[in-house]
């Protein structure tokens, strides 16, 4: 947009500047015309001046003859021919004179012309009269008349030199009126140039001044632009580059240079210098690439280790894009960037990862070991056991049998506590399939587990609907299991155990004291029952490992139950809590997310 | 079933191969049991040519050498061995471990019971299964074998 704005104003600059030449040219062929005009009509009126000259000249001299012939006549002194002699002289020059200055002028030749064959005549009268006067005795009669015709034609000469003189007045009268024509056009003419010029001028100089000032900001905003672009190159520890595709010409962003370990400006960017700063191994990289930017326009997108000037190693991801203008400019420009701290950490996390995988690893082998290798043995154990039992053939005395019973009970405590414990380690590790799924089916199967005890006891279960959500099926079974299965165990004898299952679909910000997502929906699902019930000081700790509130043999679990269940709705991002009477019952809230 | 039953059992445990062989003395039923020590063994055993082959096979899976899992892929290549029904025989019951037999051709899983009568109770059925009329209905479900 700026850039079009100026290129248009410098064609107008251009345009502005050949008018004023123009127009100069113009005013200063006028001004040279009128200076040829006037020193025309200069030389006209000394033409006019020097014709009128040598007639009155031409006039005087043959007075002059005319007087010397009289004073002859007269005196018979040969001192009066002198003036005559000299006067018919000068006569001829002035008429060799008129001759060239008249000569292009036909009508003034030929009363040139008739002039001088009147003068001629006139001074033959002059000879004749003299010649007639030398005689002696004279011829009185003739002289008289040949004096008379030469003063009759003294007078056509006068008339005729007056003719001319005034033809010549009238030529120089035209000349000026014609150069007076001339003159009065220009003034006014000049004067409307002149102004016009003026106005041109003062619109370019305001237009100039005008793009200047556009300039000055232009140059400001990208003098802002480039120091910011400078600081976010610092700051997001990157760099740009031009590379001149027709020039080989290159150029370097301040943080180039300092990201190659150099000061600003410390070196003329060449792409030899900066094909030295790769890594060896990866100077191939760079070759492949320079070919792909010659010969396509496609984006490209590198990664390689440069080496700095102090010889550390550092990783850089190169982009760049082709710039193609108008004006035939191609240009790659591209952005560097140093990616060492990244690809350092990701490193380490691949190593943290690979430890990660080894202890799984060995958690599966302690897994396996547990499931059958101590499984074994206690098998054998039991079985050996309940041979020497059931075996007819053995005699036992009473104690012994009350042993072995003691030893059976222990071993089958032994091999409940070794499953839950399994249990809770797949529990950690089992991988997280979350499906949508009905919590009544899951509920359901869960009291069909539980079948048995559940007759034992009489129990009565009462389920409100449950809704369906994106969880782990079988955790979230064995979710229910565990907790119907605690109420049970600790439910009263004398009375029918009822275990109530609710269902509440509440907002995060509900319930304050837990830390639940104040903005999300959850599901509250609680397993109330009237069993023995527990102190409210325990609500936390029944949730530890091996932790257990019983001491009496009868209801003694393993004290992992519960434990798994907290672990499940860990899982699921829920929260569990529970809440106790002793002697009156215990309630189990679970809160999971939609 | 008036016929005698051959059962060849697998086991590298010396304890298991006892309770087994003892069960068997218990059980009402005419059997000749014969013992393996382990997947090498059996397969020697199974590819001599003067051999009566067995009416059931009881594997266990942990064994050293040749484990169950690769003796019961051999088997289920062998024409004329595959269609000898195969019961496992093991501590675990891992869902893997069920997985992995059940589908490459097991007939039935048994997890190692922890008292002698129940052990006699759960061969007792195996043994005295139709396996050719059992084989049609057999799915995941009543694969593991539970008393």
């Amino acid at each position: 947009m700026n850039f079009r704005k100026i290129f248009s104003s410098s064609v107008f600059l251009k345009s502005i500047f050949i008018i004023s030449i123009s127009i100069l040219i113009f005013i200063s062929s006028i001004s040279y015309k009128h200076s040829v005009s006037l020193n025309d009509s200069s030389k006209w009126l000394t033409h006019s001046y020097k014709v009128h000259l040598e007639l009155e000249q031409l006039i005087t001299n043959l007075k002059s003859a005319e007087s010397g012939q009289h004073g002859f006549i007269i005196t018979q002194d040969t001192v009066f021919l002198t003036p005559y002699n000299t006067a018919k002289k000068e006569i001829n020059i002035s008429f060799s004179n008129l001759k060239k200055i008249l000569a292009d002028n036909k009508k003034q030749v030929s009363n040139l012309d008739f002039l001088n064959s009147l003068t001629t005549s006139r001074l033959k009268l002059l000879e004749l009269a003299l010649n007639l006067s030398s005689e002696k005795p004279f011829n009185k009669v003739l002289l008289g008349e040949t004096m008379l015709l030469g003063n009759e034609v003294m007078l056509k000469i006068d008339k005729r030199v007056d003719q001319m003189i005034d033809l010549e007045m009238q030529y120089l009268k035209e000349r000026r009126a014609k150069y007076e024509n001339e003159i009065s056009f220009t003034p006014i003419g000049t004067l409307f140039i002149l102004l016009f010029s003026l106005l041109v001028f003062i619109f370019s100089y305001y237009k100039m001044n005008k793009d200047l000032l556009n300039l000055t900001k232009s140059n400001k905003e990208l003098l802002i632009k480039t120091e910011s672009f400078n600081h976010a190159e610092e700051i997001g520890g990157f760099s740009s580059w031009q590379w001149d595709l027709k020039t080989n010409k290159l150029i370097y962003s301040k943080n180039n240079y300092k990201l190659l370990g150099y000061e600003p400006e410390a070196f003329m960017p060449t792409l030899e210098n900066f094909f030295d700063l790769i890594h060896p191994d990866d100077k191939d990289i760079i070759l492949e690439n320079r070919k792909k930017i010659l010969n396509t326009n496609l984006s490209t997108n590198i990664n390689f280790r440069i080496i700095r000037k102090d010889g550390s190693i550092r990783h850089w991801v190169s982009m760049s894009k082709l710039l193609i203008d108008s004006n035939s400019l191609k240009i790659r420009i591209g952005i560097n960037r140093d990616i060492t701290e990244q690809y350092l950490n990701n490193i380490a996390l691949e190593e943290k990862n690979i430890a990660l995988e080894r202890g799984n690893k060995e958690l599966a082998t302690f897994n396996h070991a547990a499931s059958h290798d101590l499984q074994e043995p206690l098998r054998k154990i039991q079985i050996f056991i309940s041979r020497i039992v059931e075996s007819k053939t053995s005699n036992l005395s009473e104690t012994d049998t009350e042993y072995f019973a003691r030893i059976q009970s222990a071993a089958n405590r032994m091999r409940v506590l070794i499953d839950d414990l399994l249990l809770f380690s797949r529990t950690n590790k089992a991988e997280k399939v979350f499906e949508k799924t009905d919590l009544n089916i899951l509920l359901e199967n869960a009291t069909q587990e539980l079948a048995q005890v559940i007759e034992e006891k009489n129990a009565v279960l009462e389920a409100a609907e449950l809704p369906k959500l994106n969880v782990i099926p079988f955790q979230i079974q064995q979710l229910f299991i565990n907790l119907i299965g605690n109420s049970l165990k600790y439910s009263k004898k004398d009375i029918t155990p009822v275990i109530k299952i609710n269902c509440k679909k509440i907002m995060g910000w509900d319930e304050p004291t837990l830390k639940l997502d104040a903005a999300k929906i959850y599901y509250k699902i609680s397993v109330k029952d009237n069993g023995l019930g527990f102190e409210q000081q325990y609500a936390e700790s029944i949730f530890t490992l091996f932790q257990r509130l019983h001491q009496d043999s009868e209801y003694s679990g393993t004290g992992i139950g519960l434990s798994i269940c907290k672990k499940i709705v860990e899982n699921h991002n829920g929260f569990i809590s529970a809440e106790g009477k002793p002697g009156k019952g215990a309630t189990f809230n679970i809160w999971l997310p939609v | 079933m008036n016929e005698v039953i051959h059962i060849l059992l697998a086991d590298d445990d010396e304890d298991d191969r006892l309770f087994f062989k003892d069960a068997f003395k218990e059980i009402k039923v005419k059997t000749v049991v014969h013992i393996v020590n382990d997947g090498v063994e059996l397969m020697n055993h199974l590819l001599k040519e003067d051999i009566t082959l067995p009416h059931i096979l009881f594997l266990d899976l942990n064994m050293p050498r040749k484990s169950g899992i690769e003796c019961l892929t051999e088997i289920k290549k062998i024409p004329h061995l595959k269609e000898i029904p195969i019961s496992i025989y093991s501590t675990s019951a891992s869902d893997e471990d069920i997985e992995e037999t059940f589908v490459k051709g097991a007939n039935v899983y048994i997890k190692k019971p922890s008292d002698f009568s129940t052990l006699k109770k759960i061969l007792t059925q195996v043994i005295t299964v139709n396996w050719q009329y059992h084989t049609s209905g057999l799915n995941r479900d009543t694969f593991l074998l539970s008393i």
